[in-house]
């Protein structure tokens, strides 16, 4: 949470355009955000302030995973709910995923989805609610 | 004619003669009332005239002996010379009997006198009545009044009715004084005299005939009343004229009987009646089975009743005579050997089958089949096990065929001698077709005799090798597809991941110019957002179909229908969709569940699209069994009330891109379907109708590891 009592999202793509659109929508949506195009600014990131939740691609720079940057993130609040970004995932990444409780958001991603997702999965984790969306999906069934 | 032993008084003619005047010959001769009085009342008559002496010679048409018959003042020692024979030609009575005429001779041997000799014969102007019965005119009694030709006396024998005429011949002496006419006057009288005597004989014969008949009858009457099987004589009209006794049982009435017998009595002359009519109606057929009821012992019997018309002289029918048999004894016998013999042969015909069955199963079993006796002699071979032991007569030679057998008989030994009813061992034997050895799979069983010791064993041996091998191959190739459709897919993958990150960008770039659209721009811009959400939805599907590459492994198939379900089952919900489920008890089958589970997924979807307005969708799984237990198919239907697939869309349903969803469908889903059911070496079908509904079927085979 910020100081301005907005939640404070990490957001981490390695594709410059994606993850510019992907701060602009969320920053629209009223979110604090941090973007960061690679996993190692985002651990560094996230070594300096702490976040309500993780946004990340599953593929990195190199051979580096989201799941790096969200173990970061769980190093340093257990509890932070985190999903990955993907298009392309094999059954051992999303078990994996699920038996982490990160859940897991397809590319193409519907930008309606996208928003209920990140915002239930806040709700979940923080009992004062700041946008009073209703939506009835679970975050970790996102298809 | 019996007319020789007549004795002729002649004192009696002279006599009358001498007392009152003489009436005409014509009326004396009417006087005879019997033809053995014409001969003394003719010779009277031929005295009266004023000849000396007359005689009558009759011919024995038997013997063909000429003798006197009657006489009239002729010495008996004379009349020895008028004893002749018709063969004696040169005679001259005898020719002049053979001429058939009347003639005078002046000198001859037989008399010192003149004689008049006249031949008569049975003679009538008028047919008799059987020759008019038949209309034919050889009646010999005509013939000889005609005298057309030369009378042979042999046959004087009625060709018609076979009446033994007479024949005879009157010799007169003539008077000193004789002239043509007194001689004329003489043959006339005789003329008359023979007229008169042929109609006598013609009413004796009748006489006797009648006479003959009635014994005839009476005679025939005892056989028939002798008969034991009814007999019965009926008119046309169906009444009875005759019966014998034993028909009396049947038919007549007697006087004391009870009302029941009587009505007995009754029904049977009813039934003796139906059966003439029925017989006559149709003519040619004069055979009928009677049930008749006995009216002395109240039985009933059974009857094969002939009848025969019979015809009176004029050839009209009279009635029929029936004759009836009493077949019930007969009968009964004759229906339990039909019966006895139609179960002799429904039992061969079931034997046989049972046997042809057999064979067919021997020969269709594709395995060698040995059957050994209870000492593991091979009695029986198939020509598939013959292969390898050679045949059950021959001895055998090849040592191949020798080397099986001595592993087979040590096998067969330990199983005979064993306590265990069946037994499964592997045997390896030396296959001459493949030229190796192979492993079967012998499978034993033991046929017990009446004591309870092995009688025999049968042994099919399977091709254990080849089986496996088979079966490997199967899974090998199926393996291989699912590996081959895996790897398009991660190459299909890496291109939709490629295009997915700038796809991704301009998507989101597109939401956040939404609020900065100029009013004139927004209908490009509308299209810009659906075409892009029309991509995205395509690279979405093909990354759905690819995504998860994993292991194909043994699943029930129930499990991931349920999983599907329960996934969509809040979509399912709010599109009111009620859904029923029939899931049988399935065997797993060799998939890989998310594919499968992608397949589902589609369908449902697309049932739930196919139905806006709400409806039913039903889903039901069976095992369909193999023709072993290694195979078979477990088939999903999944049906749907929805709009149904127009006709002429139905044929490329399953091509890529073509959707009946318009804008909203990416025209993929069955595709993949069909993508994966196809790599599953599974069959896929769809049934629609439009307005009820949609059906598709998958079969999906089980094959077992």
């Amino acid at each position: 949470m910020s100081s301005e009592g907005k939640y404070r999202v990490l957001v981490v793509d390695d594709e410059a355009a994606v993850l510019l659109t992907y701060r602009l929508i969320l920053e629209r949506q009223g979110y604090e955000v941090v973007a960061c195009g690679t996993s190692v600014q985002a651990i560094e990131a996230i070594g300096k302030q702490q976040f309500d939740v993780v946004l990340c691609d599953y593929s990195l720079e190199e051979q580096h995973t989201g799941f790096e940057v969200i173990s970061a993130a769980r190093l340093r609040d257990t509890d932070v709910p985190a999903a990955l970004l993907t298009g392309y995932a094999t059954k051992e990444t999303a078990d994996e995923a699920a038996s982490q409780g990160i859940g897991v958001m397809f590319k193409p991603i519907e930008i309606e989805e996208f928003l209920a997702t990140t915002s239930n999965m806040l709700r979940k984790n923080h009992e004062p609610k700041q946008e009073g969306e209703k939506d009835d999906r679970g975050p970790q069934n996102v298809r | 004619m019996a007319t020789a032993e007549i004795r002729f008084q002649p004192g009696r003619a002279s006599g009358r003669r001498a007392t009152q005047p003489r009436r005409p010959a014509v009326l004396r001769l009417l006087q005879a009332e019997r033809s053995e009085e014409i001969f003394p009342l003719l010779l009277e008559e031929i005295i009266a005239l004023g000849n000396p002496r007359a005689l009558i010679v009759d011919v024995n048409l038997d013997s063909g002996e000429v003798m006197p018959a009657a006489a009239l003042k002729w010495p008996r020692p004379q009349m020895e010379k008028f004893t002749s024979a018709l063969w004696m030609q040169e005679h001259p009575l005898i020719a002049a009997l053979h001429s058939a005429r009347p003639e005078v001779l002046r000198k001859s041997n037989l008399h010192n006198k003149p004689l008049y000799v006249h031949p008569i014969l049975y003679s009538n102007r008028n047919l008799c009545w059987e020759a008019d019965r038949i209309r034919t005119a050889s009646c010999l009694a005509v013939q000889n009044s005609r005298r057309e030709k030369r009378v042979r006396l042999e046959d004087q024998v009625c060709a018609t009715c076979e009446m033994r005429a007479y024949a005879a011949a009157v010799v007169v002496e003539l008077p000193k004084n004789y002239s043509e006419q007194s001689v004329a006057e003489l043959g006339e009288l005789i003329d008359l005299a023979n007229r008169y005597l042929s109609r006598l004989f013609k009413v004796e014969h009748y006489y006797n005939r009648m006479r003959d008949m009635e014994i005839t009858i009476a005679q025939m009457g005892t056989v028939m009343q002798s008969m034991a099987d009814p007999v019965i004589l009926t008119d046309t009209q169906h009444r009875v004229i005759m019966q014998n006794k034993a028909a009396e049982r049947f038919f007549r009435v007697p006087d004391e009987m009870t009302e029941g017998l009587v009505r007995a009595v009754e029904f049977n002359n009813l039934l003796f009646s139906a059966a003439l009519s029925s017989m006559l109606v149709s003519g040619s057929d004069s055979h009928r089975d009677l049930t008749l009821v006995d009216a002395i012992e109240g039985e009933e019997m059974l009857f094969e009743a002939v009848s025969a018309p019979t015809y009176g002289p004029d050839g009209i029918q009279l009635g029929t005579v029936t004759v009836m048999r009493d077949v019930t004894d007969l009968r009964r016998a004759d229906q339990e050997l039909r019966l006895n013999y139609e179960r002799l042969s429904d039992a061969e015909e079931v034997v046989r089958q049972d046997r042809d069955r057999l064979n067919l199963i021997i020969e269709n079993v594709g395995d060698p089949i040995v059957v050994c006796d209870g000492k593991a002699k091979i009695v029986l071979v198939d020509p598939l096990a013959q292969e390898l032991f050679g045949t059950e007569t021959d001895v055998v030679r090849d040592t191949v065929q020798f080397q099986n057998q001595t592993k087979l008989t040590a096998y067969i030994d330990a199983f005979t001698a064993s306590f265990a009813d069946r037994e499964t061992a592997p045997l390896r034997l030396y296959n001459p077709a493949l030229r190796q050895e192979i492993e079967y799979d012998a499978r034993s069983g033991k046929i017990f005799g009446e004591r309870g010791q092995v009688a025999y064993t049968v042994t099919v041996l399977r091709d254990l090798t080849a089986l496996r091998k088979m079966e490997q191959l199967k899974v090998e190739r199926r393996m291989l597809e699912i590996e081959k459709f895996a790897a398009t897919g991660r190459l299909a993958a890496t291109i939709a991941h490629e295009v997915n990150n700038p796809m991704e960008a301009i998507k989101n770039a597109i939401y956040l110019l939404a609020s900065a659209i100029p009013e004139n721009a927004v209908p490009v811009y509308s299209i810009l957002k659906s075409e892009t959400e029309r991509v995205a939805r395509i690279v979405r599907q093909m990354l759905g179909l690819y995504r998860n590459t994993e292991q194909v492994k043994p699943v029930n198939v129930n499990t991931i229908i349920e999983d599907t379900l329960l996934l969509l089952n809040r979509q399912l919900q709010r599109a009111n969709v009620e859904v029923q489920t029939e899931l049988e008890a399935l065997p797993d089958a060799l998939i890989a569940a998310d594919q499968i589970r992608q397949v589902f997924s589609n369908l449902v979807i697309n049932a739930r699209d196919a139905m806006p307005n709400g409806g039913k969708l039903r889903i039901r799984s069976r095992h369909i069994p193999g023709y072993d237990d290694l195979h078979g198919w477990v088939r999903i239907l999944i049906a749907d009330t929805g709009s149904g697939i127009p006709l002429e869309m139905i044929r490329s349903i399953f091509e890529p891109f073509v959707t009946t969803k318009g804008e909203r469908g990416t025209g993929l889903g069955l595709w993949i379907v069909k993508g994966i059911i196809q790599n599953h070496a599974g069959k896929l079908s769809v049934k629609s109708r439009i307005g009820r509904g949609t059906t598709f079927k998958i079969d999906l085979p089980v094959v077992k590891l």
